[in-house]
């Protein structure tokens, strides 16, 4: 089950549809960082809000996603973990260190939109 | 027709998609048995974490979700079965962060956090049977 | 009329402490209490009698003349209120019939102290004072044959060692139900988390925090932030009377899940005396971004969320390296 990976901007959204299996997700994996690459993309949003589990293989694959994507010139930001999903992964005792996390899409958005003016502000000053 | 209710699956745990039927299934079940979603997540996760072992430390085995009462409780419990190598330290296996996969070892601790009960039993060569209960609150 | 609910209500007391019948005989036989004792001290009746007035008033003399105890009886009527009492349960103790009655009444006399918060020592040290007392009237009532005083002294012992039992129970039984209804009271405060502004939770956690009523806690607060889409979160653990390092873990664990939620958590009220506790018990407090009081929690959240309202603004941009960090903590 492929996910549709929408490019906006600088940015690459991949909005999950449906449950994973983990084959799926490493093929998403690979597939970002290949456009990372392709399209010279500064964010990515990983949006999650469908998925009901997350568990010990998901979240160690988000992270090196995002590890892989930072190597590739680009910030991550997971967007939409579920109370009930977050919950159970504490419990589990994951965390999702060095991965930004974020309310929603739009937040994400709101989130990369704030890099890229520390960016500019930067390049600028 | 009226849809009986399910009070047990069994799923043969051989690929990855068996990992995301047998999660999906528990979970349904679970629902059905009236847990609430933070309780229906934390069972779900918990199966996530068995079927997956059992494909990465035994390649194949199954996954018995079922309903139990004791007494006045009510509760789903999971049943984790393989004939894979076993576990040879029980003990070691359930500690945070022990893994002979160069994993982060949250598996069995954690699913142990996520339900009620939980016992192993295993050895080396007679496979692995674990089973975990989570009782509704 | 009301006689016969008095009753009804007499029945519940010792019932409802699992004091049936068969329980009272057996502590009876346990204390080889028999018709004998109850003679005796049948045939103590004059005695106490003639002395009761003499043997209270000595004792709230003494008992009085502790200034722990004196709080207790400030109020001069619940004083003489408690002082009637006493005379008829000291008459009581030789009035034989030593059955149902007799014990919802050493009930009562329990149940009174405990609501009074007189201490256990007191109440024992009542039961002391008394053997005393009828101690020297038996001497005095038998010069010369201490053996038939020091029977009679034996089946007030008993009798008195009745008597404790039922009190201390009551007592026992009292204090449990307290703490019943204050543990029901913490489970039913509907945990409120504030909306202090837009996108500004605070969670003021009150009351004990085991595991169940952390993941209950926790669990209400990152629906909180779903619905009302918090930015940050405080804690407010000012109102938690122990802070070990299992609270500490579940407060870990909920700022953790509201991380992943994208909230930022500030904890507030943990004091410096605690928090050196946790960090010397080995507590990895590194992820708390912790502040002093809630007012002081208030003002760094505005920090945060301040800067993320300049930051998006576009006729300053250059505002931006001059914020905190929002990342920080
Ligand atoms: N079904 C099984 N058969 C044989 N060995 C097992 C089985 N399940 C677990 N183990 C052993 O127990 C160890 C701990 O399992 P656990 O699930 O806690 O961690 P992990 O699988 O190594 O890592 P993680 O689950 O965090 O990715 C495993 O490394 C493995 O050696
Ligand atoms: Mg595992």
């Amino acid at each position: 089950m492929p996910v549709p990976i929408l490019k906006q901007g600088d940015c690459l959204i991949a909005s999950i549809q449906s449950a994973l299996t983990d084959a799926d997700l490493l093929e998403l994996r690979d597939e970002l960082s290949e456009r990372v690459g392709r399209y010279r993309s500064k964010g990515v949003i990983i949006d999650v809000t469908v998925l009901d589990v997350l568990d010990s293989f998901a979240s160690r694959t988000l992270r090196t996603m995002a590890e892989m994507i930072r190597l590739r010139g680009a910030e991550t930001v997971i967007v939409g973990i579920q109370p009930e999903v977050a919950f159970s992964m504490v419990q589990l005792g994951l965390s999702l260190d060095g991965v930004t996390t974020v309310l929603d899409l739009e937040e994400g958005l709101a989130h990369l939109d704030r890099s890229r003016r520390a960016r500019v502000a930067h390049a600028g000053g | 027709m009226s849809r009986t209710p399910v009070d047990d699956v069994c799923v043969a745990i051989r690929s990855d998609a068996d990992v995301v039927a047998a999660r999906s299934l528990g979970r349904s079940l679970a629902e059905q048995h009236g847990f609430g979603t933070t309780d229906v997540t934390m069972i779900a996760t918990a199966i996530s974490e068995l079927a997956r072992n059992i494909l990465k430390y035994a390649h194949e085995g199954e996954i018995v979700v079922e309903t139990v009462e004791r007494g006045s409780m009510s509760g789903v419990s999971v049943v984790a079965r393989d004939d894979g190598p076993g576990i040879p330290d029980v003990g070691l296996a359930l500690q945070d962060g022990f893994s002979t996969a160069n994993s982060l070892g949250l598996g069995l601790p954690g699913t142990r956090r996520l339900m009620d009960e939980f016992e192993i039993v295993s050895a080396p060569g007679s496979g692995t049977v674990i089973t975990a209960i989570k009782w509704r609150r | 009329m009301a006689a016969t609910r008095q009753r009804v209500h007499a029945d519940d007391l010792a019932d409802s402490i699992g004091l049936g019948s068969e329980e009272l005989a057996m502590r009876k036989r346990f204390l080889e209490f028999d018709d004998d004792d109850v003679q005796r001290l049948e045939g103590m009746y004059g005695l106490t009698h003639e002395h009761v007035d003499a043997v209270i008033e000595a004792f709230y003399e003494h008992l009085l003349s502790f200034p722990e105890t004196t709080s207790f009886f400030r109020d001069p009527r619940l004083l003489e209120h408690v002082k009637g009492r006493q005379k008829n349960y000291f008459i009581r103790l030789t009035q034989g019939d030593y059955d149902h009655d007799y014990v919802t009444d050493r009930l009562r006399l329990g149940s009174i102290h405990e609501r009074i918060g007189l201490p256990v020592r007191s109440f024992l040290g009542m039961y002391a004072f008394y053997l005393r007392q009828i101690a020297a009237l038996l001497v005095q009532e038998h010069p010369g044959d201490p053996e038939h005083a020091f029977q009679k002294f034996h089946s007030l012992t008993k009798l008195l060692f009745f008597d404790i039992g039922l009190g201390v129970d009551m007592y026992i039984h009292q204090r449990e139900r307290t703490i019943a209804v204050q543990q029901d009271a913490i489970r039913e405060l509907s945990t409120p988390v504030l909306t202090i502004r837009d996108r500004l939770l605070v969670l003021p956690i009150i009351g004990i925090l085991d595991t169940s009523r952390a993941q209950q806690l926790t669990e209400e607060l990152l629906r909180s932030i779903r619905e009302s889409r918090a930015q940050v979160v405080i804690l407010d653990v000012t109102g938690v009377p122990a802070v070990d390092s299992a609270v500490a873990n579940h407060l870990l664990q909920t700022v953790e899940a509201s991380r992943l939620m994208g909230a930022q958590v500030i904890v507030t009220g943990l004091s410096a005396s605690v928090a050196q506790a946790l960090v010397t018990l080995g507590v990895d407090l590194t992820k708390l971004n912790a502040v002093g009081d809630l007012q002081g929690g208030i003002e760094v959240a505005n920090g945060i969320m301040r800067y993320q309202v300049v930051a998006i603004d576009d006729t300053i941009p250059e505002v931006v390296d001059a914020g905190p960090d929002p990342e920080a903590g």
